[in-house]
């Protein structure tokens, strides 16, 4: 099953330098989306060159070779989805992460200490829920009307879904 | 496959434990028990590898590989990326200010909420409090008569993420 492995480490190496240098060259309007749609051409992209490849790659011992191909296409097809989640994980954290932010802040302050108060003018609360919300509107999930936010199915479905985890799971409300 | 099935069932076995007991217990240090869990449920893996059959005795040949380490690593890696998948939906249900103002946005379906009453819902020195508390457990922060200083391993972080922030032309952020 080494063929999967290895085809899927190339792909997702791929992903990584195409995200790279599409976004120092233009930001994307749409980042995250424009990341999944990305990864999801290589991904059909990755089906195929494993469909067109034989199964040693040329170079691969015969030891590796003996896996069926379906079950060696699957496996490397999760470990390139998962590899492409556990990425955005790490790219969420840095582009909103609320504790990042804050870290980054202090570390920018002339004395790198900072009182509660200070946080909260270099990085007011209102700037979050903004961004979150302009996110949600381009998403779909929720809409503005003369300056108050609704929620659209998407959203409420997703209030409903998140709400019943958080009261099942006993997670507090949260943020 | 074996290895594979082997995975999903070891993170079966997790998430039905997980979910019991997060809802039964008001579990307040999370994330510990989270990954201790998943720690002590890794032995699952190996037991339903074990006990599994190879391969070619339950699937077709498209399917089937030799029980090798490669099977054996992939099905320890899928019960990995489970877990870290999980665990991201998890921290998205607990802590994603996204989650929280759509489900304040669910009380008042037809009228909608402005973005004065969302603040006012929030409440701003909580939320910072929370994150200012979890950082200084973590080491991050250290408090000092009401101010918060940061440390070494928190400028680390700092470092790395505004490093990151500024190569990807991500902007400030947060």
């Amino acid at each position: 099953m080494l063929k999967g492995l290895i085809l899927a480490l190339l792909i997702f190496v791929l992903f990584l330098t195409v995200h790279v240098v599409l976004f120092r060259i233009r930001v994307p309007q749409k980042r995250f989306i424009t990341n999944a749609r990305i990864a999801s051409v290589l991904g059909l992209g990755l089906i195929v060159i494993h469909r067109a490849t034989p199964p040693d790659l040329g170079i691969l011992p015969s030891v590796y070779t003996a896996a069926g191909w379906a079950i060696d296409l699957v496996n490397g097809l999760i470990v390139y989805m998962f590899l492409f989640i556990g990425y955005s994980m790490f790219y969420f954290l840095v582009d909103r992460g609320f504790s990042g932010r804050i870290m980054i802040e202090i570390e920018n302050s002339p004395q790198r200490r900072l009182r509660p108060p200070e946080i909260m003018a270099r990085y007011p609360l209102e700037a979050i829920l903004q961004r979150r919300l302009n996110e949600m509107i381009s998403i779909g999930r929720i809409e503005e009307r003369q300056g108050r936010y609704c929620n659209k199915a998407k959203g409420r479905s997703a209030a409903a879904t998140f709400g019943f985890v958080k009261r099942f799971l006993q997670l507090g409300e949260g943020s | 496959m074996r290895g594979l099935v082997a995975g999903l069932l070891a993170f079966s076995v997790y998430f039905a434990i997980q979910v019991l007991l997060f809802h039964y217990i008001k579990v307040h240090r999370r994330a510990f028990a989270l990954v201790g869990l998943w720690l002590s449920c890794l032995p699952f893996y190996a037991m339903f590898y074990g006990g599994l059959p190879d391969d070619p005795r339950m699937w077709p040949a498209e399917f089937s590989a030799p029980s090798d380490n490669i099977t054996f690593a992939s099905g320890g890696l899928l019960y990995f990326f489970l877990f870290m998948g999980y665990a991201q939906f998890i921290y998205m249900a607990e802590s994603s200010v996204g989650i929280r103002t759509m489900i304040e946005l669910d009380s008042e379906p037809e009228r909608g909420l402005t973005v004065e009453e969302l603040i006012k819902l929030y409440g701003h020195d909580w939320m910072l409090e929370r994150r200012l508390r979890r950082m200084v457990h973590a080491g991050y922060l250290v408090e000092e008569n009401g101010c918060y200083r940061i440390t070494g391993r928190g400028r680390l972080v700092a470092i790395v993420l505004a490093w990151f922030k500024k190569w990807l032309r991500l902007g400030p952020g947060g």
